[in-house]
């Protein structure tokens, strides 16, 4: 369900990618310290631009320094001092890392989400007692999607829901003091769940309609079984338009939240990294076709 | 009060042009009609307010009289130009001026009431108990779903007062300013530059329907058909 949320990189100026990078490698480096090595694999970019979406409303200046590390043994890289937004990230990365392997495990019968979450239990604890009141609403509304799964909800702002709260959730950060940039950020995470969630269903369309599984478009546009492609044509302009809204919003949150730094960045994503992604799934497999200039290769 | 040249983005001793550039940005940026519909209006209206006092601030105080008389006067506000007197008049009114509704039920009000303050439950709530169903409670309920984050159903509940009754001025333009915000937001400068990469017909038919559904907006058509 993770990783949509991109820097649209031929767009990003060298100085901003080495800073995304720089807390990319704090994150992972956080983890390792934090939750040990095993852990660092599960680090995704959704929760490094929560880490730079954080920050950027921290006044403190950011610190950083060129180090050496295990995934990158020969060059060494910039790497942001860790502070206590990246270390939220990274215990925001820890749970809804370990639910969503779980959730694999439960659902799918997936070995690996079996291994994974397992692995992680005990990272999982430590940051849920951090983060105690966060971990038990997430886990409500985690029973929330559960449910609405189950009694196969045929409309796709109500399957969204508990995701997108899941998500306001974790952009309201605590350690933000300021109760109006909670908000902001609040409805952000909102916005952004949406998308994620919306996105995620489109991409698993023909996977879904294939297998017979659970999803929120076949449902609520009720497909009967026919050529998916035509299906999908005839929807396409109202996913689009959930999506694009949603987006919207995100950059309306955001032009409130009064960053004061880190907003190269922020802009870039904000303002066309996520769009060029659902422009890449909406096309779905055309845009492979067209040999198309986008993607991060870390 | 904040310093107003940070407040309007611009270096101390910034030229009238530059400071009129600034602020009309910024006006585009907060303004009132992109908030509508939005659970951060109260915010972008407080936002809107430090930028109408930098600017009105920056005009009298400069010492510069200069910028007094070519101050841009766009608004019907005397006071050099900014957007307030428009936009105060607008808040007081909380959008339930504008329009006429000698008809409708004390319900109806009451509803507008909630959504306007952000009490949604409290709407959804009188909403469900009203038995008819007119296309007013279609566009009523389109409202209460898009402050929610229900954009799909609140697309469709909308479009459909539109289609009960196509001569209200209020559900075409809320249908119209739903389009336009997801527009307005694939037309960002820093997207444009990325659409030129790879500019294909799918874009050429979104700009036109798009123009066709401007000029509709302002009473013309471009393109006949639709």
């Amino acid at each position: 369900m993770f990783g949509y949320v991109e820097p649209d990189k031929p767009e990003l100026k060298i100085r901003e990618f080495e800073l995304f990078r720089g807390y990319y490698c704090s994150l992972c480096k956080t983890l390792g310290r934090s939750y040990g090595q095993i852990s660092r694999l599960s680090l995704n970019y959704d929760l490094t631009f929560l880490a730079v979406l954080l920050d950027s409303v921290n006044e403190e200046a950011t610190h950083g320094k060129v180090e050496r590390c295990i995934a990158h043994p020969v060059r060494k890289r910039y790497t942001v001092t860790s502070n206590r937004f990246v270390e939220y990230a990274a215990d925001m990365n820890i749970i809804l890392t370990y639910y969503n392997l779980k959730d694999k495990w439960s659902d799918e019968k997936n070995v690996l989400g079996a291994l994974g979450s397992a692995a992680l239990r005990r990272a999982f604890k430590k940051a849920a007692g951090r983060n105690r009141e966060k971990t038990e609403r997430i886990e409500g509304l985690l029973g929330e999607v559960d449910r609405l799964e189950k009694e196969k909800c045929a409309s796709i702002d109500e399957a969204a829901e508990p995701f997108a709260c899941i998500m306001r959730e974790v952009f309201r950060c605590p350690h933000v003091c300021d109760e109006k940039k909670r908000k902001v950020l609040g409805w952000l995470g909102y916005n952004i769940g949406k998308w994620i969630y919306i996105l995620d269903a489109w991409d698993d369309l023909e996977d879904d309609a294939k297998s017979g599984s659970y999803n929120a478009i076949l449902e609520q546009f009720r497909y009967d079984g026919g050529n998916i492609d035509e299906f999908k044509a005839g929807i396409r302009e109202r996913i689009d338009f959930s999506l694009t809204y949603s987006l919207s919003e995100c950059e309306k949150a955001y032009a409130l939240l009064g960053a004061v730094k880190n907003t190269g960045i922020i802009d870039n994503i904000i303002y066309s990294g996520l769009i060029v992604k659902t422009d890449k799934v909406l096309q779905g497999r055309c845009s492979k076709n067209e040999g198309s200039v986008q993607g991060f290769g870390g | 009060m904040k310093d107003p040249y940070k407040v309007l983005g611009v270096k101390p001793g910034a030229s009238y042009d530059e400071i009129k550039k600034a602020y009309r940005e910024l006006v585009k940026k907060y303004h009132p009609d992109r908030y509508r519909d939005n659970p951060l209006a109260d915010l972008a209206e407080e936002k809107m307010r430090e930028i109408n006092e930098a600017y009105e601030y920056l005009m009298k105080n400069a010492g510069n009289y200069q910028y007094q008389s070519e101050s841009y006067d766009n608004s019907g506000s005397s006071q050099s130009g900014s957007y307030g007197a428009q936009y105060q008049s607008r808040q007081s009114g909380q959008y339930q001026t504008q329009y006429e509704y000698q008809d409708e039920s004390d319900l109806e009000r009451q509803v507008r009431a909630y959504i306007n303050s952000g009490n949604l439950n409290e709407a959804q709530r009188i909403l469900d108990r009203m038995r008819n169903r007119n296309a007013v409670w279609y566009y009523l309920q389109g409202l209460i779903f898009v402050r929610r984050g229900w954009y799909d159903r609140g697309y469709t509940n909308i479009q459909r007062a539109v289609n009960m009754d196509p001569t209200n001025y209020e559900f075409r333009n809320t249908l119209n300013n739903l389009n336009n915000q997801s527009y307005g937001y694939r037309s960002n400068p820093y997207y444009t530059n990325v659409t030129q990469r790879e500019y294909d017909m799918c874009q050429i038919c979104g700009t036109l329907w798009c123009a066709d559904s401007l000029c509709e907006c302002m009473g013309g058509d471009l393109i006949r058909c639709c």
